[in-house]
């Protein structure tokens, strides 16, 4: 069936649409690209934060004067000394960067704060002459805790009596500032399962996962007078620094952001972090710039990482395979505070109309949750596409073409700008010969040593919306790009080169790129939400349309002189759904005895838009594909839950895959235009680690014939399931 | 970190009489070989030798001449304690003849790592237990529990456990006792020579522990029997990903065989006991033996009879015995 909506394919253009090596690449490679952790400036301090031991426990007291009188120390802040709150991401609900809701949320979290909450939470933070001296002082501040009792288990923690973490009790605070869980019915859930010949009910479960970023955070502050510098690994130095500057009571034209190079985004940093906060406030403290860094096991459990959660799942099917009804129930462990939403994807690429979500964001005393690459994706596709692939089996039907009857396509009320569900499904089953792996009996294969196969599907917003551009040329024909964004891993700067040159009609090599830096650079959306390139991509399309328009009205500039275009266009699809697609065929070898897994195939077919540069395109699938993988049967950040301590913090614990751990990722775009951002790009950068866990599930219940449903698929549960 | 003094040895004796002076003037010391343990239990500020805190002082070995060094002389081969896992990994008599060591000790952690550690090192790096690398309070770090026993236990011991569960973290280990090696310490009171089954101790007779080393006690070599012409070995390591781990489950397998025919077999198990786990009933089950499939099942069901499991570590038993069976069928049937 061939939508209406569909729109041509594509190839490549005189710059964009070629394999493009990242023009920063030699400073990256021979270590000269300057990295946060890398400045350093006269006379700068280094400083170490104090962590809480405890999941929960009130401060009695807290007692600094021995670290303040050891040699070398220059300033120590605290919870006494220092009452600022630390806003960014949403601490009311998914509302990412509204000012709003930050001023009305009841349950206010603080740069310290007191009672904390969580292990890892900070406590106190030191600025001294030198590390060691930092590192020792933290050992000299003598503080008095009164344990409080905690919880681990986000169920647990709405169980009447649980320890409240905060008054409120411990279902978060939505963007009312009200106890409910997100959610919501549409169509006719209750008529959708009266309607169903079959009712299938099951219980998922995923598990916390860390971004683990290579980059150990850290931040360095300098104070000019009243205006404070930030050097600060971010996604998005305009929203930085508008969060640091409401955060240290300043305006923004008050607060630089530099980050010219990043050691990996990930999610959640298009803001600011609180580490941020401490180094102000540290620096303003001791008169001189601080450097404040975060040792590995500091960043693990400091930040944050992808919302662990419980879902229970229920739907209705009919005789023929069509999918009548989805009920879904679910628990998002968020930590202490709300950073995210908590929110749970993937029932809506299914085309079934009746569903009724209830998805309770519940506060723990784990460390916080918050948004990891592709936010709520992973582990909600991992949920209902096992549970769909489980009842294609059951209702015998092949997975695929359970999946092509009742994933979502277009209706005359839910338009697509286009749309190739359909065409990713189709290439990805020929190019991985689905017909030659996949058992029709699971587990069939006869001897210890198995193979099998599996598949999963997706659709994922790729929106368009605001963001800036300065392009600049003078006599030399020499054209500035300013453009507010970081380069996170993805290669943005060189995507942003290579769309002023296509537009412009120049070679790459004159146009240079000034980026990362909130006092050169205009207002960008920020690397998150894959969405720098559709974006901040097209206001540079926008711009460089404006100074062709200039130089074909006055002529190239000379002399001094300079041509200057700007542009901030707000584009709209006009309702109509943005989508990018994508489709994951996985084999695997699982060896029942051992309860070994390895994963010998692994096809990526992905619709986003047209590719401006497939180099890095690839590797932005490959590199997510990588973490859906070690989701689905490495990571797990296990608690002891009578401690409520974490235990498996680091590379070493997490056992985050290694190069021998992944199969060559097959990577196949379908490009296209739809009209929309530049040159029709659509997202890219998230979409690839969506799908991981769920074909990779599918694929071991195919192998093994049995279906695992709790996240991480490790040895010890593969040998458990099977004895 | 906290501040520290690093001295430089030159030799066994004096390595062994700065420790003394060390412990003499009230300070904490630790003998530091590679250093790649040792260090992150000092950035994690985790006991390294139980009952005293943070090194002071640490003894450098790797300033002592010739303890990095392998010789064959007719019967022996000594293996110096500053030898690196590398280096073992390249000796051709270690890969030809002790290959059970060269597998050992090319299945642990990462290149880096074993271009830095040593043999030494690795038999002594303290338990790899996720309670006591935490800082919790254990019977390793000078405590008295086990959190493990009610707590966290995928990774502990089925066998040999009590009152600490924790695994013997060494790869060397098993491949060294199943090659029958015998450890030379040098102290104090000079030099002792020591069967594997005498170095390692269990919980129950040192909870603190691993090894009967004294903290002015260097381990300074290791001695194997040159192995006979029918003498084949293999070490085979179960880990949760490809590479930079230790063992879930391992087995170090040496088998003695004529022709078809095993005259003799040793069997040690790491990743399942606070020891390296030698289990003789499976052993005597090939003796005389020709290895078929079915033998080599049995073998494999004798490796596990009598484990113990925690609450969350049954699956080791399969593991285990599916470890052992393939092994030993392997290595019998391998030309
Ligand atoms: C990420 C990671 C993964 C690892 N994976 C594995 C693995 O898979 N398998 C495995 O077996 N090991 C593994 N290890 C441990 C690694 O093998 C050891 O770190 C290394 O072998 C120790 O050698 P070293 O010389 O660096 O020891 P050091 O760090 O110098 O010392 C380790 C300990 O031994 C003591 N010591 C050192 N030398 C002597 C001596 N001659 N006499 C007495 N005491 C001594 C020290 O005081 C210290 O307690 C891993 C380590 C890391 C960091």
């Amino acid at each position: 069936m061939s939508s209406p909506q569909t729109s041509q394919q594509v190839g490549p253009m005189d710059t964009v649409g070629h394999d493009v090596p990242r023009i920063d690449a030699y400073e990256r490679v021979t270590g000269r690209a300057t990295y946060t952790g890398d400045v350093r400036l006269p006379g700068m301090l280094y400083a170490r934060v104090l962590r809480s031991p405890h999941p929960h426990a009130r401060i009695r007291s807290i007692d600094t004067s021995r670290a303040e009188a050891l040699p070398g120390v220059r300033a120590v802040v605290t919870h006494e000394t220092h009452e600022l709150i630390y806003s960014s991401g949403s601490i009311a609900g998914g509302r990412q960067y509204s000012d709003a809701a930050k001023d009305i949320t009841r349950n206010v979290r603080y740069m310290f704060d007191n009672p904390v909450r969580f292990v890892g939470q900070p406590v106190a933070a030191v600025a001294a002459v030198n590390r060691h001296v930092a590192e020792e002082a933290l050992q000299l501040i003598e503080i008095d805790y009164e344990e409080l009792p905690f919880v681990i288990d986000p169920e647990e923690a709405l169980e009447p009596g649980a320890p409240p973490i905060w008054p409120e009790g411990n279902l978060a605070l939505d963007f009312r500032n009200e106890p409910r869980p997100s959610g919501g019915t549409s169509g006719d859930p209750e008529a959708g399962f009266a309607a169903a010949d079959q009712v299938f009910e099951d219980r998922y479960t995923t598990a916390f996962v860390q971004d683990a970023q290579m980059e150990p955070r850290s931040a360095l502050a300098q104070w000019e007078g009243d205006k404070v510098t930030i050097y600060t690994p971010t996604q998005g130095i305009s929203n930085c620094r508008h969060d640091n500057a409401r955060d240290l009571g300043l305006e923004d034209h008050q607060v630089q952001i530099i980050c010219k190079y990043m050691g990996g985004g990930f999610g959640d940093k298009n803001g600011s972090y609180y580490f941020d906060l401490i180094a102000a406030s540290l620096a303003k403290e001791a008169d001189a710039p601080v450097l404040l860094e975060l040792t590995r096991k500091d960043d693990w459990l400091g930040t944050h990482g992808r919302w662990h959660t419980v879902q229970d799942l229920k739907v209705g099917v009919a005789q023929d395979g069509t999918v009548t009804a989805i009920g879904l129930r679910a628990y998002s462990g968020m930590g202490p505070y709300l950073r995210r939403s908590g929110g749970i994807s993937g029932i809506d690429a299914y085309a079934c109309l009746n569903v009724e979500r209830v998805i309770y964001p519940v506060h723990t005393n784990r460390m916080v949750s918050g948004n990891f690459r592709a936010p709520s994706d992973p582990q909600g596709y991992f949920a209902i596409q096992s549970m769909m692939d489980d009842i294609a089996y059951k209702v015998g039907m092949d997975p695929v073409d359970f999946a092509l009857k009742n994933m979502r396509r277009p209706t005359e009320e839910v338009e697509f700008t286009n749309y190739f569900l359909e065409e990713c499904i189709a290439q990805g089953r020929e190019l991985f010969d689905w017909e030659s792996r996949w058992r029709p009996e699971p587990g069939s294969d006869p001897g210890p040593i198995k193979r099998g196969a599996g598949m999963a599907f997706m659709m994922f917003r790729s929106g368009v919306g605001p963001s800036s551009a300065i392009l600049r040329v003078n006599a030399d024909e020499r054209y500035t790009l300013f453009v507010g964004v970081t380069d996170i891993g993805p290669g943005a700067k060189t995507t942003m080169a290579m769309i002023a040159a296509e537009e412009l009609g120049v070679p790459l090599s004159q146009v240079e790129v000034v980026w990362g830096d909130t006092d050169r650079c205009p207002y960008s959306v920020g690397e998150s939400g894959s969405r720098t390139t559709t974006q901040t991509g097209y206001a540079v399309v926008q711009a460089a349309l404006d100074l062709k328009g200039q130089i074909a009205e006055k002529g190239m500039p000379r002399g001094d002189d300079v041509l200057i275009a700007s542009a901030t266009p707000t584009p709209s699809t006009q309702g109509k759904r943005r989508m990018c697609f994508g489709a994951h065929f996985v084999e695997v070898e699982a060896d029942v005895q051992l309860g070994h897994v390895r994963i010998t195939k692994y096809v990526a077919v992905h619709e986003s838009g047209r590719i401006l540069n497939p180099l890095p395109a690839r590797d932005q699938i490959r590199g997510a594909a990588i973490q859906g993988i070690g989701q689905a049967l490495h990571e797990d950040l296990l608690y002891d839950p009578r401690n409520g301590h974490p235990l498996t913090a680091g590379y070493y614990g997490a056992r985050h895959v290694t190069h021998m751990d992944v199969p060559e990722i097959e990577v196949t775009f379908i490009q296209t235009d739809d009209g929309f951002g530049p040159y029709g790009a659509k997202t890219v950068g998230e979409a690839g680690i969506i799908l991981g866990p769920a074909a990779v599930a599918n694929a071991i219940f195919n192998t093994i014939g049995v279906r695992m449903k709790d996240l991480p698929i490790t040895r010890e549960r593969i040998l458990e399931a099977l004895a | 970190m906290k501040a520290f003094t690093n001295q430089n040895a030159r030799t066994l004796d004096e390595a062994v009489a700065l420790a003394q002076q060390a412990l003499r003037d009230g300070r904490s010391v630790s003998f530091v070989g590679g250093g790649t343990d040792l260090l992150q239990l000092m950035k994690d500020k985790v006991v390294n030798r139980p009952g005293s805190g943070d090194p002071d002082v640490l003894v450098n070995l790797k300033t002592v001449e010739g303890l990095d060094e392998v010789t064959s002389s007719g019967q022996v081969v000594t293996i110096g304690g500053l030898t690196t896992l590398e280096a073992l990994v390249e000796h051709p008599v270690i890969r030809d003849r002790l290959t059970v060591l060269a597998e050992a000790a090319e299945s642990v952690a990462t290149p880096q790592i074993r271009h830095t550690g040593t043999l030494a090192g690795n038999v002594v790096q303290r338990p790899w237990c996720w309670y006591y690398r935490n800082g919790f309070p254990c019977y390793k770090a000078g405590g008295n529990r086990c959190f493990s026993i009610a707590g966290e236990n995928q990774l502990h011991a089925i066998f040999g456990g009590g009152p600490s569960y924790i695994v013997h973290p060494s790869d060397l280990a098993p491949a060294l006792v199943a090659l029958d090696a015998t450890f030379r310490v040098v102290g104090p009171e000079g030099e002792r020579t020591l069967s594997g089954p005498d170095f390692f101790v269990l919980p129950s007779q040192d909870a603190e522990h691993e090894n009967v080393l004294a903290d002015d006690e260097v381990l300074a070599s290791v001695a194997l029997p040159a192995p006979g012409d029918g003498v084949r070995s293999a070490y085979h390591k179960i880990m949760d990903r490809e590479a930079w781990t230790h063992a879930l489950v391992s087995a170090a397998v040496v088998l003695d065989m004529d022709g078809d025919v095993c005259r003799e077999a040793r069997i040690v198990l790491g990743g399942v006991a606070p020891v390296p786990w030698r289990v003789p009933g499976a052993e005597a089950l090939l003796a005389g033996q020709r290895v078929t499939p079915e033998l080599a099942r049995e073998v494999g069901a004798a490796a596990v009879a009598g484990a113990r499991p925690l609450s969350k570590n049954a699956y080791k038993i399969p593991l285990t015995r599916g470890v052992v069976e393939r092994t030993v069928l392997a290595l019998a049937t391998s030309a």
